[in-house]
């Protein structure tokens, strides 16, 4: 008996240590590996999707290792540092660029139809989701980054790069207040344009005398360069001079002294119109009602917006109380796209291309969408069209027949956001707003025709690194923030008191002293 | 037996993890702001971000200036404030540490959150956010740091110094300014330095209590570093700046009481 407990037991250890030997020599050969570099929050979980979808494609396991950036900065020290060896990661157009001039980057001929066939069939080709991707925004890629300079040839960014997310930067307002303060209606929102941001009507007065100190500003160099410059071409500050007639994408582009010092002047003087400025808060202050304007990108400006519901609104039907727009004139657009640094693993080109490829899927986009706020680039038709994508954005926003609740079970209609799906798609895709004439969360999608304050494309510019001049709009953005405050007055003020203080003390000493010797003679 | 080999631990060795620390987490880094601040455009070597920063340009020295005044009103009024109060709860509530805690207790609340509060209570109270409620915001922050080292010296001046002075007919007034307050000097001098220095440096309360408004020294220095792209040059020079800051005030701190009672 206890011999054939032993040999039981000898059988059992075998067959584990067998097991376990197999698994090890079988792991590397199935399992592939990437590694991702994201900015924080910015993907779905889409860790257990995309295995399956690798897995369905190739047959292979994969295992992602995921990292985070909070700036495009610190992502390009540590990788030009050689801090990190990653495969695929997803800067700003800006960073793109920096790292394509300095020859970081390896080309991704994402876009060439050429060389990778649509064919899920033949493994070695690469399955490619470009079809998908909006034209506009390649479009305007290329008109901003269609030439960079490396080293001695010409490059354009889209052989480098495929986009992932875009947006805009445009003014978020408090519809109500602005209503309150006579201000809320198509003339007048179009005409002040962004001069809401420097309480201008547009033609040089005040817009209102209730928005002085409402206003808040972005503590971002960039950005508000960027909302200043709009504001000198529409205002007509730069009328006579050779950016006159500039389109958009050129002037955004064209930093030099001239524009940086009429910009100094124009902040300098908005200081005292200002609530502040604001990184994290500013949706907060809108919200609270402490400042009515704000500078916004617009996946921020969707976060407050969707917040803002406020049930007494609008005779008691609810209605949002923020509002966001893109002023007609003139705007910023921006993106962010997966680039491949030098350093990442030659090995790993299959799981790199398929992650993009994944991420262009009208499903994946239409989940990071739900998750994240900001525009995916794939085509807001092609994910319209998609059944299985718009299913997952019904469900995200809580259409009937669509939400779930935590049991699986469908979601009444009393709790659900949107009675139908048509009824959502109009929201999502055609939130067109009349009074300030803008869709923002598709801003190709232009205003109608019949609208007296048309845009179009033109009007929006991507805007490139700053190059040389950068250090010249740190100088000008120090100034600004510096200029208008001084605690002199508190020094002053301070040592008056102190003097004071000191005077009374040496009277009552003074007094105490004579006393004393008074005191002394009298006896 | 080889005796070099031979590792001898002494109560030496135990400094060792700590003296690592401190020479990766803090000369490291000096060295590294000290080696930035002559790199200009990311090659460059020279003094561009001397001048840049000693010409006004960028309005850094205007905000130094301002810093500076900021960080002496808030010094000197948690002195006036903190002195009785760290005086009281000597002379009275020695053995009390209840009330000490009292003081301290605000300090157990993040500074943020309490910081947050604090800009909500004034927009309730319709009051405009700045140079005011930031003088506010710092001397609620530092309050404790001049209580703190006042109370501790005032504690442990030799009570029978005090009775001497009291049998040699000094009144009352006259023991307070000739004896314990001389006494007490070291614990004023740590207070000012332990205030001044956060004073100037800080960044987070005048970014909440102005809404970014008023523009201090560590708003500067954070800007340089963390919103603007290739501007470490600059906010090197701002830091060197501000290092020299500090070792004068710790200078200051160092000198014996002795020493003290000449300077004052």
């Amino acid at each position: 008996m206890k011999k054939f407990v032993c040999l039981a037991l000898c059988l059992v250890m075998f067959s584990a240590l067998s097991l376990g030997l197999v698994a090890c020599v079988q792991n590397p050969e199935t399992t592939d590996s990437l590694v991702v570099y994201n900015w924080a929050d910015y993907i779905y979980d889409y860790e257990e999707d995309f295995k399956a979808y690798y897995k369905n494609i190739t047959g292979k396991n994969i295992e992602i290792s995921y990292v985070t950036f909070d700036t495009n900065e610190t992502m390009i020290t540590k990788i030009t540092k050689g801090d990190s060896t990653v495969d695929v990661m997803c800067p700003s157009e800006y960073a793109i660029q920096k790292l394509l001039e300095t020859d970081w980057l390896v080309p991704l001929n994402y876009f060439d139809e050429q060389q990778y066939a649509k064919d899920i069939s033949n493994k070695q080709n690469y399955v490619h989701n470009s079809k998908y991707i909006d034209q506009n925004i390649v479009n305007k890629i290329d008109e901003a980054f269609g030439e960079i300079a490396v080293g001695d040839k010409t490059v354009s960014m889209l052989d480098y790069m495929v986009p992932y997310m875009y947006g805009t930067l445009g003014i978020l307002y408090n519809k109500v207040q602005f209503q309150q303060l006579g201000i809320y209606d198509v003339e007048t929102l179009n005409k002040a344009n962004w001069g809401i941001l420097f309480n201008d009507d547009g033609n040089g007065n005040l817009l209102s005398q209730g928005l002085d100190g409402s206003i808040l500003m972005k503590d971002s160099i960039r950005d508000s360069y960027a909302a200043t410059l709009f504001y000198l071409k529409q205002s007509g500050k730069l009328q006579g001079t050779k950016y006159q007639d500039m389109p958009i994408g050129q002037l955004i582009n064209a930093v030099d002294d001239t524009l940086i010092d009429l910009c100094k002047d124009v902040l300098t003087a908005q200081k005292s119109q200002l609530f502040g400025y604001e990184v994290d808060f500013g949706k907060d202050d809108l919200l609270k009602g402490n400042a009515m304007v704000d500078l916004a990108w617009s996946g921020d400006a969707l976060y407050a917006y969707e917040e803002s519901w406020n049930d007494d609104l609008n005779n008691g039907e609810g209605d949002y109380e923020l509002s966001y727009y893109v002023p007609n004139g003139a705007g910023n657009i921006w993106f962010d796209g997966w680039v491949i640094p030098k350093t990442y693993n030659p090995e790993h080109t299959e799981a790199i291309k398929l992650f993009i490829n994944f991420l262009n899927d009208p499903v994946s986009a239409a989940a990071n969408m739900c998750e994240i706020g900001y525009t995916s680039a794939v085509d807001p038709e092609v994910v319209r069209g998609n059944a299985d994508a718009m299913a997952v954005l019904a469900e995200c926003y809580l259409v009937h027949g669509y939400a779930k609740d935590d049991n699986g079970d469908l979601l009444a209609e009393e709790h659900c956001d949107y009675e139908t799906l048509a009824e959502f798609e109009e929201y999502f895709f055609d939130n067109y707003n009349e009074i300030d004439n803008s869709n923002w969360r598709y801003p190709f999608k232009f205003s109608p025709d019949s609208s007296p304050y048309k845009r179009d494309i033109t009007t929006l510019g991507v805007m490139r690194d700053f190059g040389q001049n950068n250090k010249k709009v740190v100088t000008m953005w120090g100034y600004v923030r510096s200029a208008g405050v001084s605690a002199l007055p508190l020094l002053l003020w301070t040592l008056a008191v102190i003097a004071v203080v000191a005077i009374v003390i040496a009277i009552v000493l003074l007094c105490k002293h004579l006393k004393g010797r008074y005191v002394v003679l009298s006896k | 037996m080889n005796k070099k080999l031979k590792f001898r631990f002494s109560r030496k060795a135990l400094a060792y993890p700590y003296m690592a620390f401190l020479i990766l987490f803090v000369v490291v880094p000096l060295v590294m702001i000290l080696i930035n601040a002559f790199i200009t455009d990311g090659n460059k070597i020279g003094f561009d971000n001397f001048v840049e920063f000693f010409s006004d340009a960028g309005g850094g020295l205007t905000v130094l200036g301002n810093s500076l005044i900021i960080g002496f009103v808030t010094t000197l009024l948690c002195l006036v404030i903190g002195y009785p109060v760290a005086y009281f709860l000597a002379k009275y509530h020695a053995s009390n540490n209840v009330l000490v805690l009292m003081f301290i207790l605000p300090m157990w609340v993040n500074f943020l959150i309490r910081t947050l509060s604090t800009k909500t209570i004034f927009l309730a109270m319709d009051l405009e956010l700045g140079m005011g409620t930031v003088l506010f915001g710092m001397v609620y922050n530092y309050l404790p740091y001049m209580i703190l080292p006042l109370h501790t010296t005032l504690v442990s001046i030799d009570k029978r110094l005090i009775e001497a002075s009291e049998d040699l007919g000094a009144s009352k007034g006259t023991v307070l300014v000739k004896t314990i307050f001389p006494l007490s000097l070291p614990g004023v001098v740590s207070g000012i330095t332990m205030t001044f220095i956060p004073a100037i440096s800080t960044f987070a309360i005048s970014e909440i209590l102005s809404v970014s408004k008023i523009y201090l020294f560590g708003d500067a220095i954070n800007m340089h570093f963390s919103k603007a792209t290739n501007s470490f040059g600059v906010g090197s020079v701002m830091s060197l700046v501000m290092l020299v800051l500090v070792i004068v005030s710790n200078l200051f701190t160092s000198l014996n009481e002795e020493e003290v009672r000449s300077v004052l």
